[in-house]
């Protein structure tokens, strides 16, 4: 188990190089520059020169990615060009926000797809499937902000259950957690559905209900357990998209996080802002396939086994 | 380790670091007294520090004050400076300092705080607004000359700009790159208590505070003891804030949701004269609008009471000239001004053999007159440009719009490819004439690539040659009204500064002073008892 996460970790290196060179090209070949939203009326053509000259963007892209990168081994993001702060210490300001609204949304989609799966596969061909089903189909269509926007009129502006927008306390969370993990649910609930009837027809659970158990017992000890294996893979692979998917939810709801720091940036073309942006989310869908990976081998013996 | 300990073990790292980095977010109650959201312009301003920024929110105009302020009228009033004189060459300005002010951290604001503060702007991002000056004299401790390295009347205009707000110097020095982040120490009626970038800046009631300005009715400690200014980007969500208390103001309003808000019986309104104008800006160097003449019929032909109408719902005015109304150098002498005149745009079209063809459309030369008209992305330059390219068909010129966000916009027109385009500034000072029409500042952000040697000559008596005010106003105007007589632009729209607020919530004074909404009204306002 420790080799296979050896060899996992090794092979996540030149991964991150090539990650780190399209994230450098794509910001920088965008049409655009951070400095002329640092120019105001009256400012002169030379203050634009010094600026080029201090954050080195008077230089090659080559050498522009060189220092980048070689910062970078150093453990520095670089400064803000607009925000005239350490790139790091604005992530470090905006990630846990991320990670707060990301990790609830993970978590509320993990628990209602599993369950709305269970109850889909146990009925399965019933009303209640088609039901679910129907709902499923629905939740995995409806755009985020929109369903943001909705919750709002109904939960905070009608109901007044719950504040409409910020940041402040659980209470504030709620709503944007539900926006974000509808279409985690659709997609948990289907895999897990599928993943439970196509269990429910291996011999093995023929012989659990020949040896009398009940169906309920066949059902969550046995089943779903193997049944689990390709949802961990789903939701794991959701775990870089925890922190940059939640963009429109950020907006709409005033959230500060990662995502609203990436489009702030984009907007001003705040290069080292963005290539630190990106690639971090680049760097947590890596990191998601590699856990995922992780867990399905320490779940399921067979696949640290076949692989290399 | 086997299966079962390695899934336990796991989930309860991933619990406990969800934990730790989740305890250390505020999670305190809505107990302010007031809450105002800023506007989509402010928002994400990185710090408060005057001098070092280059974008600045509110919150930096309530915790600083400035020596001069400006009013709505653009005319300029005392405020920690209690009356200045200019030298008669202009090459001094002498200051008398109000006594009794102290900054946030208890410490005098004097002539020493004043000399100190002049110097910091050295080397800074807002060095151009102190460059005419040539040193600060301390003539004695409430009492400053500067004495200048040319004449600059424009310095009045500059010391009542935000980025003119007076920090504490022992404060500055000790909190060093951290300053405007962690701390904000000035003398203003506001005290930073919390600022989290993009988000939201909590001020409490400077209670020392006596030395507001004439411009507003309380001249001590503000009525709103707490202030929350938060960051909402999207309108409609700032909308239902507003509409259900949330918050109790939204500091700027955009026009397309003026029509819902005013179905709100508990939503009042302000509104304060503009400070930019939307123009169309012509690329005089290549394509058809080198030739002064397609310019100007292209000028006549815009109608301006239809994009008030279509595009503003009425608010605002129609722009006939390119300065903000409020300034004295926009009152120029009316013939230069440019007003809708079809029949003679269609003349003179005529005149240069542009003839109509079967279709509508204009040919010369079996050449279709075929303009591509650029805007920016936001609702209302999109509808502007509409509507422009359905005049300029009545003209006989077929336009294609082509939409672009701000950023790139401003990259493409560094390539001098344009024609036409729906353009936009806010500032409220002529100098804006010297930025988008001086040669020097070809191709950006004078991308109507304007060379013309009679305006360089105006321009350099209008900015450099103005011994004081009244001087510069004239310059100002006559070089003015000369690109008007070139057509270098055709001006489209000046549009209104709309605020909204919940009257259940606050009373808010029924004028807005200053030219922007900011400490003036915010000292008089007072929450709902």
């Amino acid at each position: 188990m420790f080799l296979f996460i050896i060899k996992r970790l090794v092979l996540l290196v030149p991964v991150f190089f090539v990650v780190s060179l399209v994230v450098f090209l794509i910001i920088h070949l965008v049409p655009g520059n951070p400095i002329d939203n640092l120019m105001r009326a009256g400012s002169s053509s030379a203050q634009r020169v010094q600026i080029a000259a201090k954050y080195g963007l008077d230089r090659s892209l080559a050498e522009q990615y060189f220092v980048w990168m070689s910062r970078l081994m150093t453990g520095d993001l670089g400064t803000s060009i607009i925000q005239g702060r350490p790139v790091g210490a604005l992530i470090a300001r905006n990630l846990p926000y991320s990670l707060q609204l990301g990790g609830a949304a993970l978590l509320f989609s993990a628990l209602t797809g599993i369950t709305a799966g269970v109850l889909a596969a146990s009925f399965h061909g019933t009303r209640l499937d088609d039901g679910i089903s129907g709902l499923i189909l629905l939740g995995s269509t409806v755009p985020s902000f929109w369903l943001g926007l909705l919750l709002i009129l109904v939960f905070a502006v009608w109901l007044g259950w719950v504040p409409i927008s910020g940041a402040r306390g659980w209470t504030s969370l709620i709503l944007p957690v539900i926006a974000t993990g509808v279409g985690g649910i659709a997609l948990v609930a289907r895999v897990t559905r599928i993943a439970m009837i196509e269990t429910a027809r291996q011999d093995f659970v023929m012989l659990l209900h020949a040896k009398g158990l009940s169906p309920l017992v066949i059902q969550l000890r046995h089943v779903l357990r193997h049944a689990l294996v390709p949802v961990v893979t789903i939701l794991a692979l959701r775990i870089g998209w925890i922190l940059g998917g939640t963009v429109t939810i950020e907006y709409v709801f005033a959230r500060p996080g990662l995502g609203s720091l990436l489009i702030r940036g984009l907007n001003q073309r705040d290069y080292p802002l963005v290539q630190a942006c990106l690639l971090m989310l680049a760097m947590a869908v890596i990191l998601g396939t590699l856990i995922g990976d992780i867990v399905q081998a320490a779940m399921d013996p067979r696949q640290r086994e076949e692989r290399p | 380790m086997n299966r079962r300990e390695f899934l336990a073990s796991t989930s309860v790292v991933t619990l406990g670091l969800g934990l730790v980095l989740t305890s250390g977010l505020p999670a305190r109650a809505a107990d302010s007294e007031a809450v105002i959201v800023l506007s989509s312009s402010e928002a994400g301003a990185p710090n408060q520090d005057p001098i070092r920024a280059t974008l600045l929110s509110l919150a930096s105009n309530l915790i600083y004050d400035r020596l001069v302020e400006q009013d709505d009228d653009q005319s300029y009033h005392p405020h920690l400076a209690e009356s200045w004189e200019t030298g008669a060459d202009g090459m001094s300005w002498t200051f008398k300092l109000r006594q009794g002010v102290t900054f946030h951290d208890s410490e005098p604001f004097n002539a020493a705080a004043v000399a100190w503060w002049i110097g910091k702007y050295k080397g800074s991002p807002n060095e151009y607004m102190t460059a005419a000056i040539d040193r600060v004299e301390i003539v004695d401790d409430y009492t400053v000359r500067f004495v200048m390295k040319r004449p600059e009347p424009n310095l009045i205009f500059n010391l009542a700009q935000q980025f003119m707000g007076i920090p504490s110097p022992k404060s500055y020095e000790a909190s060093g790159d951290s300053y405007g982040v962690t701390e904000a120490i000035g003398t203003g009626p506001y005290k930073l208590e919390s600022f989290v970038v993009g988000q939201e800046t909590v001020l409490v009631a400077n209670e020392d505070y006596a030395w507001g300005t004439d411009l507003s009715e309380n001249r001590a400690a503000p009525h709103i003891k707490r202030l929350t200014l938060r960051e909402i980007p999207d309108s409609s969500t700032a909308f239902l804030e507003l509409k259900t208390g949330g918050v109790g103001m939204l500091s700027s309003v955009p026009d397309e949701f003026l029509p819902q808000l005013q179905k709100e019986k508990q939503v009042g309104f302000r509104n304060l004269p503009g400070i930019g104008v939307t123009y169309l800006n012509f690329n005089s160097q290549s394509g058809a609008f080198a030739d002064a003449t397609m310019r100007q019929a292209t000028a006549l032909a815009i109608d301006q009471s239809a994009v008030l109408k279509s595009v503003y719902s009425g608010a605002g005015r129609e722009a006939h000239q390119f300065l903000i109304s409020s300034l004295a150098e926009s009152k120029v002498d009316p013939q230069f001004e440019i007003h809708h005149d079809l029949d003679k745009a269609k003349k003179l079209l005529d005149q240069t053999g542009w003839i109509n063809g079967s279709d509508g459309v204009r040919t010369k030369d079996n050449k279709r007159l075929r303009i591509k008209l650029w805007t920016r992305s936001e609702t209302e330059f999109r509808r502007t440009a509409e509507i422009v390219q359905a005049q300029l068909k009545v003209l006989g010129m077929e336009t294609e719009i082509v939409t672009f966000d701000n950023t790139t916009l401003r990259d493409q027109l560094r390539k001098g490819e344009h024609e036409l385009v729906v353009s936009h500034y806010d500032w409220n000072n002529a100098d804006i004439l010297d930025w988008f029409y001086s040669a020097k500042n070809i191709p950006f952000p004078n991308s109507a690539m304007w060379n013309d040697a009679k305006s360089e000559e105006l321009h350099d008596i209008a900015m450099l040659q103005s011994k004081n005010w009244d001087e510069r106003v004239a310059n100002f105007k006559k070089y003015q009204e000369y690109l008007l007589s070139q057509y270098a632009f055709a001006p489209l729209h000046e549009p209104a500064q709309n605020t909204a607020y919940n009257k259940d919530l606050l009373e808010v004074p029924e004028r807005i002073r200053g030219p922007q909404f900011g400490q003036p009204t915010i000292v008089d306002m007072k929450t709902v008892q």
